[in-house]
């Protein structure tokens, strides 16, 4: 019994020397010569063995897995990071935003805008969108909003893939997927066309210009054609834009940004389809 | 890789750069213990990715008392494959052993491999479960036999003991069909 249990740990030994150390079945031979005879036929038998060692993941299984999992750890940081507002009801939300804004005034909304994901006012520009979108009653207004929001979403991307952070260009394309699908919807909805002007072109403070009544690019009746032209040239542009940074992007950005074309290629798609 | 137990806590307190670290370690090792295990390339993958999902679902709940975190995470495998073995009857199999070679050198060395690698592969079909689990975790997981043991909940001497037998067994297995094919050679 212990003659046995001796013998397992020299073999336990040997087996380490092979698999940890990459050393030879003759230098662990060396190290017990009066073993050699029952150790030899075992380690030539684990040297077939460690062949399995060799076994790999397929690489294209390997890119998968692997922005599925960070796909899951992001989401695990989305819930982790909204801690104030999650346990506000969303009208509680936005009235708790909407007094901020006033409190606060122009200058805060408006220097929260231009703040990028990795930027303190970057909630803020979040909330503040929130309150437009809310405060914005009919389905075209909110279709005509959700382009505009598209158009910062994609420059957040561009901007956050130039500083190599792959996490936040995946958070973002998510959002982005988001307003793009709203867009479709809403745009498909019976009511959007000919839908009466809304609050939003009545431009409620620090409204991004592009969305107010007067002056910006929905001035006039036919909002439908208008939205629909700027949609077209979003579609061209941003997918392009994308690419563009793609080509300047660090490696390990590629495939969040590859995911955030494919997002924008077919969230268009659909809009046009939609507003045809 | 950092010191293993300072990154366990601070993927404990959500920290994804220290995740994605032990993530790219344990990709792999707990890929090959798998498609050893059951044998089948597309399960494994699957099974491989849910290990890690979980493993993001589950971290908050490991705590340091003796047990390597390799331990936990094998064990999370481990449970997968008890299950999908339970279920094996209902699935079709996909040979392993010719999609495992990822290497782009001859190809007459590259069957000759294959051909190895699947009589090692089928001689640890043959093996008992718990020897199969040994083998498994320490060819292919590449873990210590006291890594192995906390895996397993068993003592370092009953791993041990339980390699020498499952060695013996696949030597036994292998030199049956190495004798067939001098013999077939002859």
């Amino acid at each position: 019994m212990k003659k046995s249990k001796e013998f397992d740990d020299i073999l336990n030994e040997c087996l380490d020397r092979l698999l940890l150390k990459d050393e030879t079945v003759e230098q662990c031979l060396m190290s017990y010569p009066e073993q050699a005879d029952e150790l030899e036929p075992l380690l030539q038998i684990a040297v077939a063995t460690k062949r399995v060692s060799t076994i790999q993941p397929r690489p294209e299984f390997r890119a998968r897995a692997r922005y599925q999992f960070h796909s899951a750890l992001q989401e695990m940081e989305a819930k982790r990071s909204r801690p104030f507002f999650r346990w506000l009801p969303q009208w509680a939300t936005v009235v708790a935003v909407a007094l901020v804004l006033l409190l606060a005034g122009s200058g805060t909304v408006a220097a929260a805008s231009d703040s990028m994901p990795d930027e303190p006012l970057y909630q803020a520009k979040l909330a503040t969108e929130q309150v437009w979108l809310t405060l914005t009653f009919s389905d075209m207004g909110k279709a005509r909003l959700s382009a505009v929001l598209a158009d910062r979403r994609v420059a957040e991307i561009i901007y956050m893939a130039g500083k190599g952070d792959a996490r936040r260009v995946e958070v973002v394309t998510q959002r982005l997927e988001r307003c793009l699908a709203m867009m479709a919807m809403l745009a498909s909805a019976p009511e959007a066309e000919g839908a009466p002007r809304e609050l939003i072109e009545e431009a409620p403070a620090a409204a991004p210009e592009e969305t107010k009544g007067r002056g910006g690019p929905f001035v006039d009746g036919n909002d439908r054609a208008r939205l629909r032209m700027r949609v077209a040239h979003f579609a061209a542009n941003h997918p392009a834009a994308l690419r563009t940074a793609l080509r300047q992007a660090p490696e390990a950005v590629r495939p969040a940004l590859l995911r955030a074309i494919a997002v924008s290629e077919a969230g268009y798609e659909k809009a046009l389809e939609a507003l045809d | 890789m950092q010191d293993e137990e300072s990154l366990v806590r601070r993927a404990q307190q959500q920290d994804q750069q220290a995740f994605t670290e032990l993530y790219e370690e344990y990709f792999d090792k707990i890929y090959r213990y798998i498609a050893l295990r059951i044998g089948n390339k597309t399960e494994a993958e699957d099974m491989t990715q849910q290990v890690f999902l979980n493993a993001i679902k589950s971290i908050s709940s490991f705590k340091w008392k003796g047990i390597p975190f390799s331990a936990w995470l094998f064990r999370i495998a481990h449970n997968q494959v008890v299950d999908y073995l339970r279920k094996k009857a209902r699935h079709i199999t996909v040979p392993l052993v010719e999609s495992l070679s990822n290497t782009d050198d001859n190809p007459e060395l590259v069957a000759e491999q294959n051909l190895e690698m699947e009589r090692v592969l089928l001689a640890t079909q043959q093996l008992t479960k718990v020897q199969g689990e040994v083998i498994s975790l320490r060819f292919a997981g590449g873990l210590s036999i006291a890594e192995v043991a906390k895996a397993m909940g068993k003592s370092q001497g009953a791993v041990k003991a339980l390699q020498h037998s499952a060695i013996v067994a696949l030597r036994r297995v292998l030199s049956v069909e190495w004798s067939n094919e001098e013999e077939q050679r002859i």
